[in-house]
């Protein structure tokens, strides 16, 4: 490794830095340099990563996404994979959440930065929400954008903790930063192949039908009517009265039509080569990936380009560029097909669990369709100016994902009226980064790095989108407009309705400016200070609060050069301290306006008012709440007391980071003002810790000197975190938004629930004061009702004895990783756990309330065909009177919590080395690896329904979450 | 020692390419406007500003009335008679559990909406004097228009709350950015405010726009007749809400002159009375925005402003008229008989035979629902094509039958019983009925409530109509209690109640 950067003192990583991306000096290249060799090394002097990510293995794993990729491999790092579809939005959270998940646009504003090759990913912006009645999916193609790393093209992978790495990538870092190097040009001439073929096996499910539905419904009607019908009014829905009815009395065989094995293949081939002062590095790949459920699929296309050239002893340019095209086949769920169009049909009959209905229905889907493709290019130049030791470079960075969606459903999927939509959007960033570097090696015992520079960054989020209902016919599938100038009709849709055509444009825009200066000092390779002073400017604060500034301060000591020099069983020793503080960007340009006018005359339901009498209009957006003058900055503070420690030649390694990190000053919504028509008042003021400790341990537990015995290498990850409201905006103590409370104190993800204490059997059981019996809301509680727990002995229920409890984000999350050696053969089995999470299952809630989600027009009535599957354990619930106005089987009690921890044996890889046999009968050979492999091999836990990891980031488990599947795999890694 | 020139030279441009773009760019860079909201200072300067606000109002007030189908669950379903097969939420309006937890009633117990409305309108008043000081296009005449709308959808704001919850806070200062939380105010202070404002309002406000009418001269934002009919707040708009302010009050002399004023005026507004036909139509009445619509909130399909939500179709159509097996509410049929229980109606009545003689207010009348049918604009007012379940129906708050029937009300209570009688069987004759006749009808009180009842249905009345009946007659001490003890008005919902704590519960609702 050192070898290579002194070969190459300009392509080793260069755009590691954000600063500064030309040169790379490694301090010092003894002892603990070897263990972190695979480390990119320039973050800081202080940076740690002890223990690294080894991307080679994570390359062989059968997954699509960074998110997938890195989930149990590090610390620090919790992942949610919340459904099997391969492509979709996976949130990815570092050492916590920074702030209450109430909505999906919380979590893209608590996303970690991610940065390929120096360049700060842009990702997703929320704003696409604000025009969609439901919130389920982002509009367009809501493909997974990290989808776009191919791991063969990765050569190293780090989650950074040090503060100062961190407040080195600015705002876009404040919830953290994963950094990525690609695989870099060579100067000897290689070819590598990469590839896998694999199954996911078709999940088995246990299958219901009416009958079964109908059975656990009678029993409600034989407890608490008399005549089979709760009153007058109640209707028994018609798919179940009708036993007769063999579309739903019938065989329950749909999942011939909706559970499938898919294939996946892979891919990657890559060459690399040229001389020494120019070369290059190619890599092209393909990648699909067949969901085990409702026909998803998705298609990766790759390149990736790698140059570096220096001319000239003075100047260097290297460049890379990265582009993917994914294209994705999305479920046909009706929930999300229901948000798209946002039109709920007739929802009075289920789909029919009766295979020959259903494929008759999917059938339908053919003469629609619904595209989804997503492109993207990642790429800088950068070129550097090297006069001795002072360093100038110049380096443009450019980001630009576009994503298209094109759907057309034909009328028999919705009330004989046929939908078209189409999207077109995209997330744009350009950075412009000058910098200077100026590298005194003062003399044997000093050493001192000054950095500087001035970063320019332009991001520019847009989308178009346009939906059109009632088309002419079902053979015009696309929104067309009169193309005509002279036609009177010109620009009006001609194959839809001119007054069904709904069309939104949208762009913002978010502009930052930022100069810092960096000092690196070391003492006699001993002591290591990192000073960090910068400030940012970004046109979503306000004009008086523009500018923010941040400072960081980083040491570390190695312990092992200065103090433990002679002992030998200590091979590594460092002790590492640091604080910084990070800016926060709002997500909106909404807030750099102060009090602002917009066209806010929506209601319940209707979000998309257009105006009134044909006028545009203008008023406070008091739906979305109200904004003043004076918001500063919000920020992160962070501080991270480290040590690695190498023991026996470094044989046991440890890293252990304790962190904590408060999030200050960030803007909430308050409930006010009602009398004033606003929903809610964005106030600053809410402060949430996060803290916590990484702990990493690697060991190497049979390490024979003889090549041929076993060897055995074992490595442990460890991310314990806990959360903490520390403050609310105006000193409050307690906030509720929606079904969430907010309380100083408290856990932010914290559920909010009404505790379940049995059944009342008779009216008489029902505790009464006065004469009167106890209440719910105002509503008298009768036999049948849920005995509720009166946590504040009032003698009423309310919502005052709702307590709260629980956590959704898990308290523990990590990885067990083993990898045995023998001979040519390799074992590894690698273990996924998440602990001290609970989550609430929505998915029996709304089976046993069925009472309220029969028939009407509502999202939550809405049943899809895996309604049809059994889930859960029935016999756990009291049964309630689930006509009772108290609701009493609503989802916010503790009658619904359940253990939502678990442990999964995510793979199973068992590989060959065939390369010395390789290497006798080819002259160029360097590689042949034959490997197979089981991913998700089994999953333990106490959930009563299925696998707990697919409950979203509220923490209710609704039961959407496709299986992620069993997969099958067989691969080769060929090296030339 | 060139190359070191060279470079010399290069990095002193470079350093100075970034400072200079520092010292100009920057301030550049960072002061963009936003392209999805309106910063204060880009507000408020030329009259498309005040014509975007004032339609603000308008729609503030619009999504108030419709949100969650307020408009007809405050005034149609609370009175109890319509039945709700499907929705427990409705069911519990109906036996007047108020308190329940749906967020139906939690969000129909919530007056933000109005106080939005509230709030744009007293924005307004305090800033469309900068725009008559900036742009020299806006009239004074088009600016007291613009306020006198503003004024008459605040005051119409508050009477329809004080409908509702009875006391609220009275609050006619937009205390922008300097909120403070306010108590509820006597609702009859508020009343008495609200008429004044009415009636300053009415003063200003024209018989129509854009015809040259002496309030409001030429066209009226340069736009013609044809785009505003219906559409604002004229003279007879305030006229109409006095009117029903006054009986809410009990003040039927106040009702008497009101409506006298309505009576005498209403062909200078362009307005008259209307067909069953027109009124039934997919197309007719409730189609579009027609000045016949003495206040009425249009979604108007020609704009687009057609939409899902916010209609009396939702609750009230099912099959057959649209692709929906069960309505969220229904008449049953016993209900149906007692009250259209009097031959020749052209609304609804039985043949000799026993039949329904039409189906404009009740299609499928002998199936299990009978579809209370009277309100169907779907899409185009098209009923031959209706699976597609959105509506063009306009909110109306009055016209002139609704008008007729308050001044016959107030007659009879003042003891002028030709008179009362007289304005009844204008009614009763454009409905095809025979004149009113004690011995078929009933008492007179009773006919007028009658009639209201019939043909107002599902037009926002009933409950309030209820009300005022039950304040004359005080014969039913169910809904005496309701009277006497606040009963009538909905509860706070505890959204308001957490974040002003000034706010007290509604007595009756206290337990």
């Amino acid at each position: 490794m050192v070898v290579c950067i002194m070969t190459f003192p300009n392509t080793g990583y260069p755009a590691m830095d954000p600063f500064m991306p030309a040169t790379v000096f490694m301090m010092q290249d003894t002892s603990t340099v070897d263990s972190t060799a695979m480390a990119p090394a320039d973050s800081g002097w202080v940076t740690s990563d002890f223990i690294p990510i080894n991307p080679e293995r994570l390359s062989l794993s059968p997954v699509v996404s960074l998110q997938q990729a890195l989930k149990n491999e590090v610390s620090g790092l919790y992942v949610q994979e919340t459904t099997g579809e391969p492509g979709t939005v996976q949130n990815m959270f570092v050492r916590g959440i920074s702030m209450p998940l109430i909505s999906p646009r919380e979590t893209y504003q608590t996303q970690p930065l991610i940065v390929l090759d120096g360049i700060p990913l842009v990702a997703e912006h929320p704003f696409a929400y604000d025009i969609k009645l439901f919130d389920y999916n982002r509009i367009g193609p809501a493909t997974n954008l990290l989808a776009n790393i191919d791991m063969n093209n990765i050569e190293s992978v780090q989650v950074l903790k040090d503060p100062v790495d961190v407040a080195s990538y600015g705002p876009y870092a404040v919830n953290g930063v994963i950094v990525l190097q690609s695989k870099k040009a060579q100067k000897e001439t290689r070819i590598n192949v990469d590839s896998y073929i694999g199954l996911a096996q078709r999940p088995y499910v246990t299958t219901i039908n009416g009958a079964f539905e109908n059975a656990f419904r009678r029993q409600f009607y034989d407890r608490y009517t008399a005549t089979g019908s709760y009153s007058p009014d109640d209707v028994y829905p018609l798919y179940l009265s009708d036993s007769l009815n063999m579309d739903y009395y019938g065989p329950s065989n749909w999942t011939d039509s909706y559970y499938r094995n898919g294939l996946n293949h892979s891919i990657t081939a890559d060459i690399a080569g040229g001389i020494q002062l120019a070369n290059f590095r190619f890599s092209a790949g393909k990648l699909s990936n067949q969901g085990i459920a409702d026909d998803t699929r998705l298609d990766r296309y790759s390149a990736m380009f790698n140059l570096y050239m220096r001319p000239l002893k003075w100047l260097g340019f290297t460049a890379m560029i990265n582009g993917n095209r994914l294209i994705r086949d999305r479920n046909r769920t009706l929930r999300d097909r229901f948000g798209e169009m946002g039109y709920l049909p007739e929802l009075q009959s289920p789909l029919a669990p009766n295979n020959s209905v259903y494929s008759q229905y999917l059938s339908q889907f053919e003469k629609g369709f619904d595209n989804n493709a997503t492109n993207s290019v990642q790429g800088y130049a950068n070129l550097d100016f090297t006069f001795s030791s002072l360093t100038v470079s110049s380096k443009l960075s450019v980001d630009y994902n576009e994503g298209h969606r094109d759907i057309f459903y034909p009328r028999s999927l919705m009330d004989e009226v046929n939908f078209a939509s189409n999207y077109y959007g995209y997330n744009q960033r350009l950075i412009f980064d000058n910098s200077v570097r100026f590298d005194w090696r003062i003399n044997e015992r000093h050493s001192l790095l000054l950095r500087g520079g001035g970063i320019l960054n332009w991001d520019t989020y847009k989308y178009n989108y346009a939906y059109g209902y009632r088309g002419i016919n079902d053979f015009i599938k696309l929104n067309l407009i009169e193309a005509d100038r002279n036609n009177s009709n010109f620009l009006n849709p001609s194959g839809f309705a001119r007054q069904l055509v709904y069309k939104f444009l949208d762009r913002t825009r978010q502009n930052l400016v930022s100069f810092y200066g960096k000092a690196d000092y070391s003492f006699q390779n001993q002591y290591f200070v990192s000073l960090l002073l910068r400030t940012d400017g970004s046109s979503n604060a306000q004009p008086t609060n523009r500018w923010f500034f941040s400072p960081g301060l980083s040491f570390r000591w190695d312990l092992k050069n200065s103090v433990f020099t002679e002992a030998t069983t200590l091979s590594a020793f460092n002790f590492r301290l640091g604080a910084a503080r990070t800016g926060r960007i709002y997500a909106f340009d909404n807030f750099s306006q102060g009090p602002q006018y917009t066209s806010d005359i929506t209601y319940s339901g209707n979000i998309t008012v257009p105006g009134y009498n044909a006028f545009a209009v203008l008023s406070r957006p008091y739906n979305f709440g109200w904004v003043g003058y004076g918001i500063p900055w919000a920020y992160a503070d962070r501080l991270n007391a480290g040590i690695d420690l190498g023991l026996w030649n470094d044989r046991l390694n440890i890293a252990l980071d304790g962190y904590i990190r408060d999030d200050k000053d960030q803007l909430i919504g308050i409930p006010s003002y009602a009398e004033y028509g606003y929903s809610q008042s964005y106030e600053h003021g809410m402060n949430v810790r996060n803290v916590g400790l990484d702990v990493t341990v690697a060991a190497s537990v049979l390490k024979p000197t003889d090549p041929k015995k076993l060897a055995w290498t074992s490595a442990i990850n460890l991310s314990f975190n806990q959360n903490r409201l520390q403050a609310l905006p105006r000193g409050i103590d307690q906030l509720v938004i929606g079904d969430r409370l907010l309380k100083v104190g408290e856990r932010i993800d914290r559920y909010w629930l009404l505790l379940n204490e049995g059944i009342y059997a008779a009216d008489e059981d029902v505790p009464q004061v006065n004469g009167v019996r106890r209440t719910f809301n105002g509503i008298t509680l009768r036999a049948g009702d849920p005995i509720w727990h009166d946590t504040n002995g009032d003698e009423i229920i309310t919502d005052e004895d709702r307590v709260l409890t629980g956590n959704a984000i898990p308290k523990i999350v990590g990885g067990f990783d083993n990898q045995f050696q023998f001979e040519n053969w390799t074992l590894g089995a690698n273990f996924h756990f998440q602990l001290g999470r609970k989550l609430l299952n929505q998915q029996m809630a709304s089976r046993f309330d069925f009472v309220n989600r029969e028939g009407g027009t509502s999202i939550d009535a809405v049943k899809e065909i895996t309604y049809w599957e059994k889930h859960g354990d029935y016999d756990q619930y009291p049964l309630y009177n689930p006509w009772s106005t108290v609701i009493p089987y609503r989802v916010e009690q503790d009658l619904f919590l359940e253990d939502g921890a678990f442990l999964k044996l995510r793979s199973v890889t068992l590989g060959y080395d065939l390369s010395d046999w390789f290497g006798k009968r080819v002259k160029s050979a360097q590689r042949l690896y034959l490997y197979g492999s089981v991913f998700n091999v089994f999953t333990i836990s106490s959930f009563s329904g299925g696998d707990p990891e697919l409950a979203g980031y509220t923490g209710y488990y609704s039961g959407y979450g496709m299986t992620i599947p069993r997969t099958f795999t067989l691969g080769v890694k060929l090296g030339l | 020692m060139i190359k070191s020139r060279f470079f010399k030279r290069f990095v002193a441009a470079l350093l100075l390419v970034p400072a200079i773009l520092v010292h100009q760019g920057c301030k550049k860079m960072l002061d963009i406007n936003s392209s999805r909201t309106v910063g204060e200072e880009n507000m408020w300067n030329s009259m498309e500003d005040t014509r975007a606000a004032l339609m603000g109002i308008y729609g503030l007030v619009r999504a108030a009335l419709v949100d969650n189908n307020a408009f007809w669950i405050y005034g149609d379903v609370r009175a109890g008679e319509f039945v709700s097969p499907s929705r427990p939420d409705l069911r519990a309006v109906i036996a007047n559990d108020l308190t329940s937890s749906y967020t139906t009633i939690e969000a129909l117990s919530n007056w933000r909406r109005f106080y939005a409305a509230i709030n744009a309108a007293n924005i307004f008043l305090e800033r469309v004097a900068e725009v008559r000081e900036k742009d020299r296009r806006y009239t004074e005449n088009n600016m007291t228009v613009d306020i006198a709308q503003a004024r008459f959808l605040r005051a119409f704001c508050y009477f329809y709350m004080v409908r509702i919850w009875g006391d609220v806070p009275l609050i006619i200062h937009s205390h922008d950015g300097k909120f403070e939380n306010k108590r509820r105010e006597n609702q009859d202070k508020i009343l008495a405010w609200a008429e004044e404002e009415l009636l300053a309002a009415a003063a200003d406000l024209p018989f129509r726009y854009s015809v040259n009418d002496e309030q409001q001269l030429g066209n009226y934002y340069n736009e013609d007749a044809s785009k505003w009919n219906g559409t604002l707040a004229r003279k007879l708009s305030a006229y109409g809400v006095l009117a029903h302010l006054a009986a809410w009050q009990r003040d039927y002399p106040g009702v008497a002159t009101y409506t006298d004023f309505i009576l005498k005026n209403f062909i200078r507004a362009a307005n008259n009375y209307i067909s069953t036909s027109h009124l039934t139509d997919a197309n007719g009445f409730f189609y579009g925005k027609l000045n016949n619509q003495l206040l009425g909130f249009p979604f108007e399909w020609e704009n687009a402003e057609q939409s899902f939500a916010g209609h009396l179709e939702e609750l009230t159509l099912a099959a057959p008229i649209i692709n929906k097996s069960t309505p969220d509410i229904y008449l049953p049929k016993d209900s149906i008989l007692s009250i259209f229980n009097e031959a020749k109606d052209e609304r609804f009545s039985l043949d000799t035979l026993g039949y329904p003689s039409n189906e404009r207010y009740f299609t499928n009348f002998n199936g299990k629902y009978p579809i209370f049918s009277k309100i169907k604009c779907i899409m185009e007012g098209s009923i031959t094509d209706a699976n597609f379940r959105t509506y063009s129906s306009t909110v109306v708050f009055t016209r002139l039958e609704d008008l007729t029937l308050l001044r016959a009300e107030a007659l009879a209570v003042l003891g002028d019983r030709n008179g009362a009688v007289e304005n009844l069987n204008v009614i009763r004759d454009l409905r095809g009925m025979e004149p009113y006749d004690e011995e078929l009808s009933g008492s007179l009180l009773e006919a007028i409530f009658r009639e209201r009842q019939r043909e107002l249905m599902g037009e926002g009345h009933r409950w309030y109509d209820l009300v005022r009946y039950h304040r004359i007659k005080r014969n039913d001490p169910e809904f005496r209690q309701l009277i006497d003890e606040g009963g009538i008005y909905w509860p706070l919902s505890k959204t308001l109640l957490a974040q002003n704590p000034l706010l007290e519960q509604t007595e009756y609702w206290r337990k």
